[in-house]
C-alpha cells in the first residue's frame, strides 16, 4: 500500500514543527528552566535591587517598568538562539534539513514550519514570564492576556533576522559578531532598562527603528492595561521591518541548500 | 502513469558550477523494475544527478522526468524513496523516534505508521535496537536504518547513493541481499558505487560515467564481455605478447588477456618454474567490471 498522494501543504510545514517540538520536549527540564529562572533573576537583581534606589520611569514604579522588558526580550533570545545556532547546526552538522528535503517537504514547508517552531517557543516563553510577573503583582490582567500573541509575533521577527544572518553565515563563529553587535546593543538600548527618552536624539531615532523597540512599547501597554489605537503602528512596524529580510532569508537558504550545494 | 513510460527519463543534464562543470550532458532511461547503476570515480558526477532526481539540487539545463514529473516543478517526492550519501539520521532523537517523525512527513496516518515501522524493522532485523539513540549504533546499523527509513513510504523509486561505501563485507552482503528481495517486489533501484563488485551483483543495467560524461552503458556482464578476452593473468613479470595473448601494463603489473584458459595458466606455472621473485599474488581470472571501469577511466594504464 503505497501513499497515493502528498500531505497537505500545512500538514507539511506542521510535520516540521513536530519534528523541532519533539526533540525539545526530549530535554524538557534544561530547556523549559531558562524562561522561568532568568527573568526572576533580572526582576530580583535589577528590578527590586537597584529598582529601589530609582524614581519612578514613564509614572511607573520601576520595576513593573521593567517587567514588560523582561518579556519582549525573553522571546528574542529564544528565537535568536534557535535560528542562527540552532539552524546553523540543523543546516551544517546534523543535516536535518537535507533529510527533510528527501521527503515531501519543499523549501517553502522547511523555512515556515521553522519560523513557526520560533513563533511556538515565543508564545510559550511570554507565558513563562507572565506566569512569574503575576505571582509578583507586576502585570494587570485582562490585556496582559494578549501578551504571548506578542511574544509569538517578536519571536518570528527574530527568527525571521536570525535566519537571514544564517544565510550569509558561514562560519558558525560569524554568530558571536550578530551577538555582540546587535542583539546585545539592543538588550540594553530598545526602552527595556529605562525609557528611551533619556538617550541622545539621534540614538532614539536609531532606537525607534529596531524592532525590539515596538516590542517592548506594545508589551508595556498590555501589561499595565492600557490600550491605545496607536499600538497598531508599532505592529505593522514590527511586520513591514521583517518581510525583506524575509524574502532575503529564504532565497539565501534556499540557494544555499538547493542552488549551490555540491 | 503507464507500465511502458520509463521511470526516470532524463535529457541531456548539466550542472555548472562557478568553476567546474559537475554533469556535463547526462542522458538515460530508467525502466520500472530495474536496478540501474551510476558507476564513476569520486567527483563523477553521480551524486550531483542523484540529487536532481529530487531536487535537492537545481540542474542548469536539461530536461528531467522521475516518475513522469518534473522534480523541480512537482511535489512527486512522495513517491521516491531516498538513502543520501551520508547518514543524516535525526541525532537528537531515537531510533524509533526517527522513523515516526519521519512517516509524519509523509503524511502516514498515524494507525499504520506503528505496522509499518515494524514490519521494516523486522525486514531488516533491527527489531532489538528500537530504543537505542542514534550514537549507539554502528556504521552497518545506521546504514540499514537510512534503508529502512526510505522504504516507509512504500516507495515506487528508491535511490540509492553509495549505500555500502565504508561498510564491512558481512554488512554489505546483508544490504545486498535486501535490496535483490526489494527488487523482487518490484520497486525501481538506482544506485550510485564505485564499488564495481557491487554493481555487477545488483545492477540490470549500468553506466559508467567520469568527469560528469557518460563513458558507457549497458549490461555488466555484456560490458565485459564486449572489451576483453574470457581470461586474464595478472603478474609481475614480463612475457612476450602474441596472437593468442594481448598484453597491457599498469606499471606495476602486466594484464595477459586471451580466451584461452590454458595459454594463461602455462604462462602461470612458467613464472613458478623461473626464479623470478614475485612480489605480489599472480592471479588467473575473468576480467571484471573493475577491469573495465580502470580501462575506462584511464586512471591506470599507461
Amino acid at each position: 500500500m503505497s501513499e497515493n498522494f502528498p500531505p497537505y501543504f500545512l500538514k507539511r510545514v506542521f510535520a516540521v514543527w513536530y519534528r523541532h517540538q519533539k526533540c525539545y520536549c526530549k530535554d524538557l527540564i534544561p530547556n523549559a528552566l531558562p524562561p522561568f529562572l532568568e527573568p526572576l533573576l533580572y526582576l530580583l537583581a535589577i528590578g527590586y535591587g537597584v529598582g529601589q534606589y530609582l524614581p519612578d520611569m514613564e509614572g511607573l514604579r520601576y520595576v513593573v517598568f521593567l517587567a514588560p522588558g523582561m518579556m519582549a526580550t525573553s522571546s528574542v533570545y529564544s528565537a535568536t538562539l534557535e535560528t542562527t545556532y540552532g539552524t546553523f547546526i540543523r543546516l551544517e552538522y546534523q543535516k536535518v534539513y537535507a533529510n527533510l528535503l528527501a521527503t515531501p517537504i519543499t523549501f517553502k514547508e522547511l523555512y515556515l514550519g521553522e519560523l513557526l517552531w520560533c513563533g511556538t517557543k515565543g508564545f510559550l516563553f511570554s507565558i513563562a514570564v507572565l506566569l512569574v510577573l503575576t505571582g509578583f503583582g507586576l502585570v494587570t490582567y485582562p490585556l496582559a492576556l494578549l501578551t504571548p500573541i506578542v511574544g509569538f509575533l517578536n519571536a518570528c521577527v527574530f527568527g525571521i533576522l536570525g535566519m537571514f544572518v544564517t544565510s550569509i553565515v558561514y562560519n558558525i563563529n560569524n554568530f558571536n559578531l550578530y551577538f555582540s553587535g546587535f542583539i546585545t546593543p539592543i538588550f540594553f538600548f530598545s526602552g527595556t532598562f529605562f525609557p528611551l527618552i533619556q538617550l541622545p536624539e539621534v540614538l532614539q531615532k536609531v532606537a525607534l527603528m529596531i524592532p525590539l523597540t515596538h516590542t517592548v512599547i506594545l508589551m508595556r501597554a498590555l501589561t499595565t492595561n492600557h490600550f491605545s489605537p496607536n499600538l497598531w503602528i508599532h505592529l505593522l512596524w514590527l511586520v513591514g521591518l521583517s518581510l525583506p529580510f524575509a524574502f532575503l532569508g529564504y532565497r539565501n537558504l534556499k540557494n544555499r541548500l538547493i542552488g549551490h550545494s555540491l | 502513469m503507464l507500465e511502458s513510460q520509463p521511470v526516470i527519463v532524463a535529457k541531456n543534464l548539466r550542472k555548472r558550477y562557478q568553476h567546474i562543470i559537475a554533469v556535463d550532458g547526462v542522458s538515460f532511461d530508467v525502466h520500472a523494475g530495474e536496478f540501474f547503476g551510476l558507476l564513476g570515480p569520486n567527483g563523477a558526477g553521480k551524486t550531483t544527478i542523484m540529487k536532481m532526481l529530487y531536487h535537492f539540487c537545481k540542474r542548469s539545463e536539461g530536461e528531467l522526468k522521475v516518475l513522469g514529473f518534473d522534480p523541480e516543478k512537482d511535489i512527486s517526492k512522495y513517491q521516491l524513496g531516498i538513502v543520501p550519501q551520508e547518514n543524516n539520521l535525526d541525532p537528537e532523537l531515537s531510533l524509533w523516534e526517527n522513523l515516526y517523525v519521519y512517516c509524519n512527513y509523509y503524511g502516514m496516518d498515524p494507525k499504520i505508521r506503528f505496522d509499518r515501522i515494524e514490519t521494516l524493522l523486522d525486514f531488516f532485523n533491527l527489531g532489538n535496537y528500537k530504543h537505542r539513540n542514534i550514537r549507539e549504533l554502528s556504521g552497518g546499523i545506521k546504514r540499514q536504518l537510512v534503508i529502512v527509513r526510505s522504504l516507509l513510504n512504500n516507495p515506487k523509486l528508491l535511490l540509492l547513493d553509495e549505500p555500502t561505501t565504508g561498510l564491512d563485507p558481512a554488512a554489505r552482503h546483508l544490504i545486498w541481499n535486501k535490496l535483490r528481495e526489494l527488487k523482487k517486489s518490484g520497486i525501481t533501484l538506482l544506485l550510485t558505487t564505485h564499488y564495481m563488485e557491487e554493481a555487477a551483483h545488483l545492477c540490470d543495467r549500468l553506466l559508467i560515467m567520469d568527469t560528469g560524461r557518460i563513458l558507457i552503458e549497458g549490461k555488466p556482464r555484456e560490458l565485459v564481455n564486449e572489451h576483453f578476452e574470457k581470461f586474464v593473468l595478472e603478474i609481475e613479470q614480463d612475457f612476450p605478447a602474441s596472437v593468442e595473448i594481448r598484453k597491457e601494463n599498469d606499471g606495476s603489473h602486466f594484464f595477459y588477456y586471451s580466451n584461452n584458459e590454458f595459454i594463461l595458466r602455462s604462462l602461470l606455472e612458467k613464472s613458478a618454474n623461473t626464479n623470478y621473485k614475485a612480489t605480489g599474488a599472480s592471479i588467473l581470472r575473468q576480467p571484471t567490471l573493475e577491469d573495465l571501469f580502470l580501462k575506462l577511466t584511464g586512471k591506470n594504464f599507461s
